[in-house]
């Protein structure tokens, strides 16, 4: 495309079908303690 | 939903909901609003689109004629952009493309999955012993006051420490990644029972199907070589604390007698980085309204030689002197864009270093069940005082209010393990309408808790830090995809 790059993310509404495992890590587990990210988290399956 | 913005010369286009990412260029950014409008009125072929966007949005029609001519679009242009360009035209049948394929102006479809979701069987897979209420430092800011979490100083002992681990594997369920954070207070002093909860840990492996990962957060005092052999072999994860200039974290960090910390802890804490070949760690810092410069901490640490860095906003009492105000807000927003640039600018130096909250894993990054639904406080994640009571996470250790129970008994406060099932994005009214509700989940609890009296709350502030720092980190995601280029 011309005017529009399109990164590659992951399809959320595709991940319905398969997410949910919930084998992935807690997010207060990894560094943060006092604030909550998940979009930094990797998924177990597609890692 | 979409949410656009422009940072360090890129303009991008997040649709929120399809979690798509578009960096465009300036006739799509202008048209882009016009163009969700008539894309929810139905409009589905390019020539009215476009014929459209050059009637209603005249300097996207500037801008496109501007660009053919090789010239900035100025406001001198005037309205010759009511005819749709073949640029302009170009640029409406790609917006098309996008949103026929899912990927612009998706709609919200997750609220009755994540209902569904929530009334999924309990399990708990993570939790956060308290190994010590005790600790050989005197932060100014700590919330566990002292390490004492406005209690009695106590030691877990291994016997409590091994009910909890006990307790863990009964009711995690089918979960085989069971997580262990040995937190404190100081960790370190308490050390030889976090030894034999990681060996009685690892004997619950085999017979159970297991996998333990066991994680460590120390001031460092204690760091040794021992600790150090131990946690490489044991620990996925290392939380090393520090603040970043020896000015602010000796402010802060002081021994119980007021000298400061840092001569005492860096030198360990370098060469415990090192050891992890500069992975699997992380040094982490708390900012405060004593250095909204704190961009000049991160990068101190990164010139100490750490590449793994996590610093954070405090989370304090309004009251207290060092407490994060609205009015620092500006100043916080700037910092972080500064720090996102110069975490550019040192990559392609070849001295690049990973900050935190600036990491997003937007290809195999999290699920929308796990976007959505929470830290998992209160449910999958509880922490477990050195005497053994349970509480939601570490936050809300010392709130006897928020007592579940302890490793004797279980859970015994199913009333407030419902609320917390129930706490969402779609339980807080303002994640709504918030663009970074698939990266922070709707953010967390306790501090909800602290700034509002409710978890289904928001602490604002928090909520303008996160959204900041989600824009920074999708900036740095198009810088380096124009990289590759």
């Amino acid at each position: 495309m011309k005017h529009i790059k399109t990164l590659t993310t992951r399809d959320l509404k595709e991940s319905m079908k398969k997410g949910g495992c919930m084998e992935c890590q807690t997010s207060c587990q990894s560094a943060c303690k006092t604030s909550c990210t998940v979009g930094n988290q990797s998924c177990e399956k597609v890692k | 939903m979409i949410h656009q913005f422009q940072n360090n010369g890129y303009s991008i286009v997040m649709d929120v909901n399809s979690g798509s990412v578009h960096v465009v260029d300036d006739v799509v950014y202008r048209a882009i609003p016009t163009a969700e409008r008539l894309w929810q009125a139905g409009v589905r072929d390019a020539q009215t689109l476009a014929k459209a966007l050059a009637a209603e949005v005249p300097e996207a029609g500037q801008a496109a004629e501007a660009a053919e001519a090789g010239q900035a679009a100025g406001p001198q242009a005037g309205l010759k952009g009511a005819v749709p360009t073949e640029e302009l035209l170009g640029a409406a049948e790609e917006i098309l493309e996008l949103a026929g394929a899912g990927a612009l102006f998706a709609e919200d479809i997750y609220e009755p999955y994540i209902d569904s979701f929530a009334d999924r069987p309990t399990v708990v897979k993570a939790l956060c012993l308290h190994i010590a209420h005790d600790c050989n430092l005197a932060c100014a800011y700590c919330f566990a006051g002292e390490g004492e979490y406005h209690g009695r100083r106590a030691l877990m002992s291994f016997e409590v420490g091994k009910k909890a681990l006990d307790f863990l594997v009964k009711n995690s369920g089918n979960r085989i990644n069971l997580e262990v954070d040995f937190f404190g207070g100081e960790p370190l002093m308490n050390w030889q029972v976090v030894k034999d909860l990681v060996a009685y840990g690892r004997s619950l492996e085999q017979p159970y199907h297991k996998k333990f990962r066991f994680t460590l957060t120390t001031n460092g005092v204690l760091l040794d070589d021992e600790v150090q052999e131990f946690v490489n072999r044991e620990m996925s994860n290392v939380v090393l604390s520090i603040d970043g200039r020896k000015e602010i974290h000796d402010r802060m960090r002081p021994f119980r007698g007021g000298q400061g910390s840092y001569d005492a802890i860096v030198p360990k804490f370098q060469k415990l980085a090192e050891s992890r070949n500069q992975t699997n760690y992380y040094v982490r810092g708390t900012f405060t309204h004593n250095n909204p410069d704190f961009s000049q901490d991160v990068l101190h640490l990164a010139d100490l030689g750490f590449k793994q860095i996590s610093v954070e906003p405090v989370v304090a009492d309004p009251k207290e002197p060092y407490a994060l105000r609205e009015e620092d807000l500006p100043k916080l927003k700037e910092e972080y864009d500064r720090l996102a640039r110069e975490l550019l600018q040192r990559r392609k130096e070849g001295k690049g270093f990973n900050f935190f909250h600036f990491m997003i894993d937007l290809s195999g990054g999290p699920c929308v069940a796990k976007r959505l639904s929470g830290c998992g406080s209160g449910t999958e994640y509880l922490a477990v005082t050195p005497w053994g009571d349970l509480y939601p996470c570490h936050q809300f250790v010392g709130n006897e209010d928020f007592c579940l129970g302890n490793v004797n008994e279980g859970v015994l406060r199913q009333d407030i393990v419902s609320e917390f099932k129930k706490c969402n994005v779609y339980s807080r009214e303002k994640c709504r309408s918030c663009f970074a509700r698939f990266y922070c989940s709707g953010g967390c609890a306790a501090n909800a808790w602290n700034s509002s009296g409710d978890i289904n709350g928001a602490y604002e502030l928090g909520c303008e830090l996160q959204k900041k720092r989600v824009e920074c980190a999708i900036m740095i995601k198009a810088a380096l995809a124009d990289e590759e280029e």
